[in-house]
């Protein structure tokens, strides 16, 4: 399973300044309250149980408030005959000229929950209505309506139901014993569908991980060379991100590098970016043109810790973990931790 | 008796000359090679019958407590918690506790975002018409301690299909477990 993660670094030794640059981003606010889970099913309590967490990641969108004392006519009820009053935390998916083209995110399954971030707050929102569509909302699609007390608790402004602005909206991870432990019926078809990120999946390669060194380790192992054994049990997907690690490990890096050429090359250099997505097009996940800075990395895949392989993306840097082994720039874990350029770390 | 000694004797020996006289054999003397060729299954000895560290009197009992065990678990103790549980199963559920308990043994990601999960069963309903086979629901919630990305989300309703064995009169045993979301 490929997964964006936006947890908290806690890699030890990690250069000062771009820790408090990244935990000013991932970091847990001081407004964030109760943990997940702690949000009363009925949405009862100060803020209709609507629990504030950091800025999240995710797509910028345009979205709309909808609902209360200035907007009478949006009614209380939800198209999915849930009272909002009562469940503050909901959105409806717009879209077209009818309530049967509310398509603009796909056409999402009611009760689906997103997290919707706005400035340096984020809360799960579930949908529970739809709507008609409309123009662009400075320049981005109009996908969502936000039920007004929801809003509020973001700190939107009340305009009487005509706030508009962007937002950003990711899925947050499956949750439940069945998801965490794989063993749920779609868990199966949701890690192996293509990643939103891969455009062109089918001109993504294969995985391969031929002639990458293994290990009977649980996780991967940094070798004396500076390369990487790969755990004989992992997927192979895993191995060929080792495998691709491995070809350009060592390589200098340099700001900018590696950019603009198809990952099947092996660049001169690369920079914190090109090189992960070096990687990734080594599993097959990645078509061979794709070319984003790091912060489009942060989109990449499922939100949340990954079995496998986990990204940390910001719009500064971009680093992952692959099999419990860092993949990262160089002095990573600290100044003079051995390593130079691009490559593996412990 | 005599005779019949001596004809499975020759069989044998004909079945140990090639290949080249395979066609000659009748098809309950083929090899176990000669078997795995045909079938794609290499023929194997039945396993031992299994037998379950504990049982329940009944087997929404059973169910009951096997569910609850599955839902409430932390990073640290959740391959052990599954280990436990596949002792206390058979069958199916046994394999895929045994699958779960290896694969969080060595799941990095989630000891190192301090996952947790915690739910109780709030239904358990026969299927219709499948005997020995019930509908779970539980409402269960997942957190984290070194990441936020689970952080505001509400309990969620999961469904898991269970099925029960009887391992000895009124000893009810879970012989599969399939969550289905």
């Amino acid at each position: 399973m490929i997964v964006a993660g936006v947890g908290i670094i806690v890699a030890a030794g990690f250069a000062a300044a771009m820790l408090a640059l990244i935990t000013s981003v991932f970091g847990q606010g001081d407004e964030c309250a109760a943990p997940a889970g702690a949000a009363a099913p009925g949405g009862e309590g100060p803020g209709g149980g609507i629990v504030l967490g950091p800025a999240g990641t995710g797509q910028l969108v345009g979205a709309t408030e909808y609902g209360g004392p200035g907007d009478p006519g949006s009614g209380v009820f939800g198209s999915s005959g849930a009272n909002l009053l009562e469940l503050p935390d909901s959105y409806a998916e717009l879209g077209g000229t009818s309530f049967q083209t509310a398509t603009a995110m796909g056409g999402l399954p009611y009760l689906t929950p997103l997290r919707v971030t706005w400035g340096t707050r984020s809360a799960i929102a579930y949908k529970r209505d739809i709507g008609l569509g409309g123009g662009p909302v400075d320049g981005l699609p109009r996908a969502l309506d936000l039920w007004w007390q929801l809003a509020g608790r973001l700190g939107i402004p009340y305009e009487d139901g005509l706030w508009s602005g962007p937002v950003r909206i990711e899925r947050p991870p499956d949750a439940g014993a069945g998801n965490m432990l794989g063993q749920a019926a779609q868990s199966a078809a949701t890690e192996t569908a293509a990643p939103a990120a891969a455009e062109e999946p089918s001109a993504c390669t294969p995985a391969a991980g031929e002639g990458v060194p293994l290990t009977g380790a649980e996780h991967a192992q940094r070798l004396p060379d500076g390369l990487a054994a790969a755990p004989a049990g992992a997927p192979a997907a895993v191995q060929g991100i080792i495998a691709a690690g491995n070809q350009i490990a060592g390589k200098p890096y340099v700001l900018g590098a590696g950019h603009g050429l198809p990952l099947s090359e092996v660049a001169p250099a690369y920079d914190c970016s090109s090189s992960v997505e070096h990687l990734l097009y080594g599993a097959g996940l990645l078509p061979n043109g794709y070319d984003a800075p790091s912060g489009t990395l942060a989109s990449f895949g499922r939100p949340g810790p990954g079995r496998w392989v986990t990204l940390y993306a910001n719009p500064d840097h971009v680093f992952m973990y692959v099999a419990g082994l860092r993949w990262d720039t160089h002095n990573a874990a600290g100044a003079g931790d051995g390593s130079t350029g691009i490559g593996w770390h412990p | 008796m005599r005779a019949a000694v001596a004809l499975t004797i020759s069989a044998f020996a004909a079945g140990g000359c090639g290949a080249s006289h395979e066609h000659e054999r009748p098809a309950t003397r083929q090899s176990p090679l000669a078997q795995a060729q045909a079938t794609h299954e290499y023929p194997s000895p039945s396993p031992p019958p299994q037998t379950a560290t504990a049982a329940a009197h009944a087997p929404i009992e059973a169910i009951r407590a096997f569910a609850t065990a599955y839902i409430n678990w932390d990073a640290q103790t959740v391959a052990a918690d599954m280990r436990s549980l596949a002792a206390a199963a058979v069958g199916q559920a046994r394999a895929a506790m045994i699958l779960a308990a290896a694969e969080t043994a060595g799941d990095y990601e989630l000891q190192r975002g301090g996952i947790a999960n915690r739910g109780t069963v709030e239904a358990i309903a026969p299927r219709p018409s499948r005997p020995r086979e019930f509908i779970v629901v539980t409402l269960e919630s997942t957190t984290a301690t070194n990441t936020t990305a689970y952080q505001g989300l509400r309990p969620a309703w999961h469904v898991a299909l269970a099925t029960v064995a009887e391992q000895s009169p009124g000893q009810w045993v879970l012989s599969g477990w399939q969550p289905e979301n």
